[in-house]
């Protein structure tokens, strides 16, 4: 088990956070602007928002590695402006950039970060062995780092963080370039930690992976807190949005042109499978499904209820209806 | 100090992956001292009078190729800086649990370690092939010496690495300044002949203090070295101080 806190139930605070980046050569930049949150011990919480929605600032305030320009911040009971070192004694973070020692080797990576982290080296050298495997870096091990992929690297990068102990972790967007059995390795490796009560804060863009993944949620948008609370109250702000997936026997130029013409919050393509998002209950799916039924042949039905992305999509106020012709982008 | 030795390590790591590095470093203050100081050895044949005595120009010299690479090391520490964020560690690095003047007294120290082992290879090869008569018993003063003014360049310089976010433009700027630096300076000619208004810059040139430093502490030295001292700690400290708020304040603003 972690010391999931140190003198408090609450790994963070956050009041009233401004953040203003000011260069010389641009007007300033309000990166966060009174934004608010608390994260509790033990819970892995995810930070979603869309690009330059203040995640990345508000991580680097919460890492040390910037000072907010107001309001208060506390990490595991500690004033990150006040007290920088004791925070950092307490925190391991996987940054957006690709972090590696690029003339090192994958074990001299793993064992400076373990060196720096203050493990000994009789510990030491069982935790790389462990992260060594549980990332698949077996045949890299001797190789130096520079000419490995930036998925590769990356692996190298979220492996640091699982040999040190300290009971706060940061990430942001860990997954982003790796394939998907890693990605898998990863996320059931973040949950591990999680149950051990470690506090786990992610940002991340992809929405089904803090779907699975998070105790608790924050939507970012414009520096402030638009929504914050469990995976459910956060879909609750989209109860009046249904997904429906429809596949038809063909597609034809009239069933794109009556596509065209619903009110459908997004609309994504597969051959002949179609998803989309409408707003209003169950029974409002149902009259469209009636309606289509009636001119082309439906071959499968599904209606869901709003997931995190609907409801990510409902706060922000984005529009993302594509054209019915199209593939869904990737 | 467990901190300080981890970035040390690191430093070590790093440096000992490039035998081309760890051959500059060691080995270039030689050839300044081979080619340039035999050059104009012959060249001055009649030697620089320093302290009532004549010494040959390659005795004058040494303590300039001495303090033209320290700050080689100096700077190319501080150009680490750039190198760090290209690999994307250098932000990681400052969540790790160390305070700043850790990490900036680790960064260096190790590389002060090159700069006292790059000496001794300079001062031996003096003292053997160019027969250049040292102050023996000042080696434990040129010791200290060398490891301070590593030190208070790569503080200065680190201000302006850390602050500046393009290399090209760190490059540029440390050109020109060095450039400046270097001849406004007694690494290769004694002040006493040079006009009244360059003299002044030279003697109020930091290069000059540590130039002086290091000539003080091996062939002797005419110039007020307690006072050059002086100045130049008071360098070294308002350098680790602006490096020091630089890092913690100016990265991201």
């Amino acid at each position: 088990m972690y010391p999931m806190t140190i003198g408090t139930a609450t790994a963070i605070v956050a009041e009233n956070l401004v953040k203003v980046y000011r260069e010389r050569s641009s007007a300033p930049v309000r990166a966060l602007d009174g934004m608010s949150l608390e994260v509790k011990s033990g819970e892995v919480f995810g930070l979603l928002g869309r690009n330059g929605a203040g995640k990345t600032t508000l991580l680097r305030i919460l890492t040390t590695l910037v000072e907010p320009t107001s309001g208060l911040v506390s990490v595991l009971g500690f004033n990150v402006q006040k007290e920088p070192y004791q925070v950092r004694k307490n925190i391991c973070a996987v940054l957006q950039e690709n972090a590696v020692e690029l003339y090192l080797s994958v074990a001299d990576n793993l064992a400076t970060y373990a060196r720096f982290h203050g493990i000994p080296r009789e510990k030491a050298r069982p935790r790389i062995e462990a992260a060594i495997r549980q990332f698949g870096l077996e045949e890299y091990r001797t190789q130096k780092v520079i000419d490995m992929s930036g998925g590769t690297k990356r692996r190298i990068q979220v492996a640091k963080a699982f040999m040190v102990d300290t009971p706060l972790m940061f990430l942001d967007e860990p997954t982003t370039g790796m394939d998907p059995i890693t990605k898998r390795t990863t996320l059931d490796a973040l949950r591990v930690e999680s149950s051990r009560g470690r506090t786990v804060f992610l940002t991340t863009h992809i929405l089904q992976e803090a779907e699975e993944l998070c105790d608790r949620i924050a939507i970012i948008d414009h520096g402030r807190i638009v929504a914050q609370g469990d995976l459910r109250t956060i879909k609750s702000l989209a109860s009046n949005i249904v997904d429906v997936s429809l596949t038809f026997s063909e597609v034809t130029d009239r069933l794109l042109e009556e596509l065209s013409a619903l009110p459908l919050l997004k609309l994504t393509r597969r051959h002949n499978s179609f998803d989309f998002s409408l707003r209003g209950k169950e029974q409002s799916a149902l009259d469209v499904i009636t309606r289509l039924a009636a001119s082309h042949s439906i071959m499968e039905v599904e209606i869901r209820g709003a997931t995190l992305e609907d409801a990510f999509l409902e706060l922000l106020g984005r529009d993302i209806s594509g054209t019915p012709g199209e593939e869904p982008r990737s | 100090m467990r901190m300080i030795l981890a970035v040390m390590y690191r430093e070590f790591r790093i440096r000992t992956t490039s035998l081309t590095w760890i051959f500059y470093d060691l080995l270039i203050p030689l050839l300044y001292l081979l080619i340039f100081g035999i050059a104009l050895n012959r060249t001055i044949s009649s030697g620089i009078l320093l302290a009532g005595t004549l010494v040959s120009y390659n005795a004058f010299f040494l303590a300039g190729v001495l303090s033209m690479a320290s700050f080689g090391i100096a700077l190319n520490t501080a150009y680490g800086f750039f190198v760090d964020r290209d690999n994307g560690i250098f932000f990681e690095f400052l969540t790790y649990p160390m305070t700043r003047s850790q990490f900036l007294i680790g960064k260096i120290l190790f590389n002060c370690l090159l700069a006292v082992l790059q000496a001794a290879i300079t001062v031996a090869f003096a003292a053997v092939l160019l027969e250049i008569p040292l102050m023996w018993d000042r080696m434990g003063v040129l010791l200290v010496a060398v490891v301070l003014t590593t030190a208070g360049w790569f503080f200065f310089l680190s201000s302006f690495a850390l602050r500046i976010r393009r290399n090209d433009m760190f490059n540029t700027f440390m050109n020109l300044a060095y450039f400046v630096l270097m001849f406004a300076s007694s690494i290769f000619y004694p002040l006493e002949g040079l006009p009244g208004w360059l003299r002044t810059t030279a003697m109020l040139n930091p290069l000059t203090w540590h130039t002086e430093m290091l000539r003080f502490a091996t062939i002797g030295a005419d110039s007020p070295v307690l006072l050059e001292t002086l100045a130049f700690l008071v360098f070294l400290l308002a350098s680790f101080y602006f490096a020091l708020r630089t890092l913690r304040y100016g990265i991201l603003k």
